[in-house]
């Protein structure tokens, strides 16, 4: 029983990094280039940019990984069955 | 009458414009090192909480051979995120220097014209026999032409040679497969350091060595990848706290901000993301002011940053001007009702008194600093919230705020090489109790103690000497109208503080308690007791901000002294000030 809980509270955890680093990727999106002169803003607007997709990768695969954990818990507890099984389901939802 | 002939020297060529801000490149800078931050979590996250040794099979070992690589990017994307960021920093220096140095082109180019233009009214209406005298003249401004369009030349080659390298530094790591190419397996230099950091409980002098011995490489990691393990830590100079705590508040904002957007923001995260917003309003608050010296922008230090702090009321203290260098230092210990939401308000009256001690005749570099870093009673008694709520009537939750208070002048101290700062700590309200508690009990590295609304300054204390600092410079103002003032223990029997923590100790107004009393009337002030007199004491044009900023510069002899309250066994205390017509000093304009 201790394993599929561990695989889902460690699910969330993945959820939580997937929502940070979204937060993480719109910071980098929204990095203000206006400071730049007009040699160097157009590369600081494309690095922004490309970071913001590569961060934004990161947090998919955080939520893939999250997913992932929860269909392995999900299998766990339905060849454990009984209360292993309905305590995991209770614990397996997406954070928010 | 045969006129002058003389070769007047070239017109000077223009500076070209220079339009860029060196803030804004640094916000720019800010965001990427709060996001590497980010990133840096996900990598130490798939090493640690993320690896689930219980579980084990096929699916087990798949999993985690699946997240390996993905924490290997993370760490790896860190690194090359954190890297450009400094580069930006660097950029925003260069820009700031460049800027500054084709102001003085400019100038120096406006010069040249100017004496050209000159040269040519003489040389139009002078004789034969001066043109060996004017061609002289215009000989040496040409030279100096020459020599200005050497200095434009090189100006203008370091600016390109530095917008190419900026360039070429975001160009480095455009692409995830560089960042694999530059970064992959890279350690960061941040773990290593981090290894050796003296443990929770070490004294603020053991944490100031260990990071004096870091390299700028591992000091510039940490703050990007672990800007919690050294934000709020005592011992560490005031401009890494600040550069910590910072990334710390860039990243908070944007992960609360974005699950707000979301709509699935928690009741702790809202608080924490109310407390984090008034810390960013406090910094603008500060940076939006003008130095009355310099009139630039008042640099804001944010020393401490916990907005989860005291479940939920938070943590901040935020600094106008340079700790790090400030000849003159005050940190301002506020009371009741005060918590991570009056951030804003603590930052107006810091600035305030930062204004007011720069404007102070001799006055030299200064920092004032508003610190909420005690959990203090959340109610206002004179907003008919009671006087006993939340403990207020009690001194425990200032004996806790007394070792905080402590530490953290114990840090301040030991955190500045050479010749130590003057430093002032200055409580007002329920935050004097705190202060007073902090220097009785702890003893506290202050040049100059300051109470001012004191409601009585803790039990134990109950003459100046009591305090552990030099009994000429504890000070103390009272308005005679503020009740807050009103409730310390009066006489020579201490029955509120006889009565096992009933009261909050000794009134350090009234002539038993020996300190120096300063003028703290206002001119608006009522006939009879008004707690609108009790949040007046840091207001400009007034007799207190007056005071409390000749102090903090250590301009004693202009502080403005009253007459001790007294209680004779005979009647109840005397305020001699009651009836004293009350001065409006102006506290912007002695320069």
């Amino acid at each position: 029983m201790e394993v599929p809980l561990t695989l889902a509270a460690t699910a969330r955890s993945w959820d939580e990094q997937h929502l940070d680093l979204d937060a993480a990727a719109g910071q980098v999106e929204g990095a203000p280039t206006g400071g730049f002169t007009s040699g160097v803003s157009g590369a600081a607007a494309r690095f922004a940019a490309a970071w913001a997709r590569h961060t934004t990768e990161l947090g998919t695969t955080a939520e893939a990984r999250a997913d992932g954990l929860r269909t392995s818990a999900a299998d766990f507890s339905a060849t454990d069955g009984g209360v292993a099984a309905l305590l995991t389901t209770t614990a397996m939802g997406e954070v928010r | 009458m045969t006129g002058a002939v003389v070769t007047l020297p070239p017109q000077p060529r223009p500076v070209p414009e220079l339009t860029a801000d060196p803030g804004g490149i640094r916000a720019y800078a800010a965001d990427l090192l709060a996001a590497s931050a980010q990133v840096d979590d996900l990598g130490s996250f798939v090493a640690g909480g993320a690896r689930i040794p219980a579980w084990s099979g096929a699916a087990a070992t798949a999993y985690h051979d699946a997240i390996a690589p993905t924490g290997r990017r993370a760490d790896a994307m860190s690194l090359a995120l954190r890297g450009v960021a400094r580069r930006v920093d660097q950029h925003a220096d260069t820009i700031q220097e460049l800027l500054e140095r084709r102001r003085t082109l400019d100038e120096e180019r406006a010069a040249l014209v100017d004496t050209i233009a000159g040269l040519q009214q003489r040389i139009g209406t002078a004789s034969a026999d001066e043109a060996a005298a004017l061609q002289a003249e215009s000989d040496d401004c040409t030279r100096r032409v020459r020599g200005y369009e050497t200095e434009l030349d090189r100006w203008v080659t370091d600016l390109m040679a530095e917008e190419e390298a900026m360039r070429a530094a975001f160009d480095r790591v455009l692409t995830l497969e560089q960042v694999e190419q530059r970064y992959a397996g890279v350690p960061d230099p941040a773990d290593e350091a981090l290894d050796a950091m003296p443990g929770a409980g070490a004294p603020p002098a053991d944490v100031a060595a260990w990071w004096e011995g870091l390299t700028p490489e591992q000091q510039e990691a940490i703050i990007a990848a672990s800007p919690g393990a050294i934000g709020n830590r005592d011992g560490i100079p005031p401009w890494a706290r600040d550069a910590a705590n910072t990334v710390a508040l860039d990243r908070d904002l944007a992960d609360w901000g974005h699950l707000e957007d979301l709509g699935v923001l928690t009741d702790d995260e809202r608080a924490w993301l109310d407390n984090a917003r008034a810390a960013q309003a406090a910094i603008d608050e500060i940076e939006g002011r003008l130095d009355p010296q310099t009139e630039a922008s008042v640099p804001a230090q944010l020393y401490v940053y916990d907005p989860a702090a005291f479940d939920g009321d938070g943590a901040v203290a935020v600094a106008a001007g340079d700790l790090d260098t400030a000849e003159h230092i005050a940190v301002t210990v506020p009371g009741f009702g005060t918590d991570g939401q009056s951030a804003d308000y603590q930052a107006n009256r810091a600035g305030d008194l930062y204004e007011a001690t720069r404007s102070v005749d001799g006055a030299g570099s200064v920092a004032t600093m508003f610190w909420i870093g005690y959990d203090a009673p959340d109610n206002l008694p004179w907003e008919g919230e009671g006087w006993d709520g939340a403990g207020v009537a009690g001194e425990s939750m200032a004996a806790a705020g007394g070792e905080r208070l402590a530490d953290l002048l114990d840090g301040l101290r030991a955190s500045r090489d050479g010749e130590p700062a003057h430093l002032t700590a200055i409580g007002h309200s329920y935050g004097s109790t705190t202060t007073g508690l902090a220097a009785h009990d702890h003893g506290i590295p202050v040049d100059d103690l300051v109470f001012v609304g004191s409601p009585g300054v803790g039990g134990g204390t109950d003459h100046v000497s009591d305090t552990g600092v030099d009994p000429d410079h504890v000070w103390a103002g009272a308005n005679s109208r503020d009740p807050i003032a009103d409730l310390g223990n009066h006489g020579w029997f201490h029955l509120e503080s006889g009565l096992d923590g009933a009261g909050l100790g000794d009134d350090p107004a009234e002539d038993d308690f020996g300190a120096i009393r300063f003028q703290a009337e206002s001119t608006d002030r009522p006939d009879h007791l008004d707690f609108g007199q009790h949040s007046l004491y840091f207001d400009h044009d007034t007799e207190s901000l007056h005071n409390i900023s000749h102090i903090v510069a250590g301009e004693y002899g202009e502080v403005l002294l009253a007459d001790p309250v007294t209680d004779p066994w005979y009647a109840g205390p005397q305020d001699p000030e009651w009836g004293r017509d009350p001065g409006a000093p102006d506290t912007l304009d002695e320069m």
